[in-house]
């Protein structure tokens, strides 16, 4: 592509970012209104441009938005004076060092990873669906939604459902970090091994199938235990249902969506060794909305 | 400020805030409002992760990435001056959480061996697949690349600002973000070739004839 007869893609992308000076663009452009070639590597490099700008970027994973939330909670915690969920960021000075990739590498160093196994601040789950980015919820589905989540779900009630339920513990409420007061508890879930017991959530999370091959924990793990019989009573049968297919118990349920539908998530161990669970999705009649696969729990 | 809102006032806080400019509630963060903060979190975390997913390859990575500019951006509002957009300053900060990320260690590559296991016992969806397939070749060519070459195509051809507004993020001249870009596609060309010989051949004429144009 380069020498005397032809131009390299370079010269070319500076040519369409009009970086040449006049002069070279002109030679430029009279070589290629009779050289292919270089008009086939002018439109490749059209074509990144459009491949990239194709490329789609998805919404942050609920996870990673909690995530976010539980930290900026425990820097208010300690903004505060209460010295308590203080997550360590990199210092301001490193990160916005000027021109920072054209510097010497920095000796490692790793933020403090976050803390995840102690009681943690008030999660802000109310922001979810408020609007619309997190959870997409179509109209038909809203009031169903709504009626679901327990975002103030008493402490003593989550006890009641957690006993119940042999998994996990967690409450969460409308508190956001302004309210110290309060400190409801997060306790991370542990996959439960019992054959009887299963965890059920209510995350109202819009699953993509690229979700659901990837790590679960993170949709599953921090969302509200719900106790609803009217509605968990059909979803038991079905649960039971898939259950039976499948050949043994599952660990967790999360009811929410898939693509947009209504839909439960049920959730089997694969092989728990390896970290491995199978994934099976079902619609609100029980039906099967998505081939059965593996993912990945942590 | 603001006008008042239009809503009933038990509508509230929320619709009170969607009004309220990124500048003022900055200005109230740094006042003291504990929810301030947060609504800028909420209308700006899917393009400070889609920057940070893009820009670092990695998922996990991208998530610590996005947590410590937010942190540190809750810490250091007062730093912000006001000559520029609150986006661009917020931008600026993920920018370069994710550039110090990279300098501090290679990223680990994206895939793992699980999935690659679940994906082939599994057929999904072809057209799923098929994006997930080039969202991933994007990926992995991006890495490629040099990092300040790589910051600059995230912000200009996958996120779609001007070059003004990525050189202001960047805080380099305009000049330098195009010659980033420029250098950038041009490697990406026989990187991701394969991709575009598969899915697309109709768009030649036509695209050459806007690089032309554009040029």
């Amino acid at each position: 592509m380069t020498g005397d007869t032809h131009y390299d893609l370079e010269i070319l992308a500076e040519l369409a970012e009009g970086l040449l000076d006049a002069a070279t663009a002109m030679r430029v452009r009279e070589h290629l209104a009779i050289c292919d070639p270089c008009g086939e590597s002018l439109a490749d490099l059209a074509a990144v441009r459009e491949l990239l700008a194709a490329t789609s970027t998805p919404a942050m994973p609920m996870g990673v938005a909690l995530r976010i939330d539980r930290a900026l909670a425990a820097e208010a915690e300690n903004f505060r004076g209460g010295g308590i969920g203080l997550v360590e960021a990199p210092a301001w000075d490193d990160m916005m060092r000027d021109a920072p990739w054209e510097t010497a590498p920095l000796p490692q160093e790793e933020p403090a990873p976050e803390p995840e196994t102690r009681p943690e601040p008030a999660v802000r789950l109310g922001v979810v669906g408020d609007d619309g980015t997190v959870t997409p919820v179509t109209p038909s589905r809203r009031r169903t939604a709504a009626r679901r989540r327990r975002w103030a779900m008493p402490a003593a009630a989550a006890g009641i459902a957690a006993a119940v339920i042999g998994a996990t513990v967690v409450t969460t409420s409308m508190l956001s970090a302004a309210d110290p007061e309060r400190e409801p508890v997060i306790a991370r879930p542990a996959p439960a091994t019992s054959t009887a017991d299963y965890q059920l959530t209510a995350s109202n999370w819009n699953y993509t199938d690229q979700e659901l091959r990837g790590s679960l924990l993170d949709y599953i793990g921090p969302g509200l235990i719900v106790k609803d019989s009217s509605d968990t009573s059909e979803l038991a049968r079905c649960v039971q249902q898939v259950s039976e297919k499948v050949g043994k118990a599952p660990f967790a349920v999360d009811q929410g969506f898939y693509n947009g539908q209504e839909a439960n998530i049920v959730l089997f161990w694969h092989n728990e060794a390896k970290n491995q669970v199978r994934v099976h999705v079902v619609g609100p009649s029980c039906e099967t909305v998505r081939k059965p696969a593996l993912a990945s729990w942590r | 400020m603001n006008s008042p809102p239009e809503t009933p006032p038990t509508a509230g806080r929320q619709a009170a805030r969607t009004d309220v400019s990124d500048a003022d509630l900055l200005t109230r963060h740094i006042a003291g409002d504990p929810h301030a903060f947060s609504e800028i979190v909420k209308r700006h975390r899917d393009r400070m992760w889609a920057v940070a997913l893009r820009t670092l390859g990695d998922p996990d990575e991208a998530a610590d990435a996005v947590q410590d500019a937010f942190v540190s951006a809750y810490r250091k509002a007062e730093s912000f001056r006001g000559e520029a957009a609150v986006t661009t300053w917020l931008h600026r900060i993920v920018v370069n959480a994710c550039l110090d990320r990279m300098r501090r260690k290679a990223v680990r590559p994206v895939a793992d061996d699980e999935l690659v296991e679940a994906a082939e016992r599994d057929t999904p969806v072809p057209d799923q697949t098929a994006e997930r397939e080039v969202s991933m070749e994007v990926s992995s060519a991006l890495k490629l690349l040099p990092a300040d070459q790589r910051a600059a195509l995230v912000l200009v051809d996958m996120m779609g600002y001007s070059v003004e507004d990525a050189a202001r993020v960047l805080q380099v001249p305009s000049g330098t973000v195009k010659s980033r870009c420029a250098r950038g596609r041009a490697k990406l060309v026989p990187i991701l070739s394969h991709l575009r010989n598969r899915s697309d051949r109709s768009r030649v004429s036509s695209a050459k004839g806007a690089e032309l144009r554009d040029g």
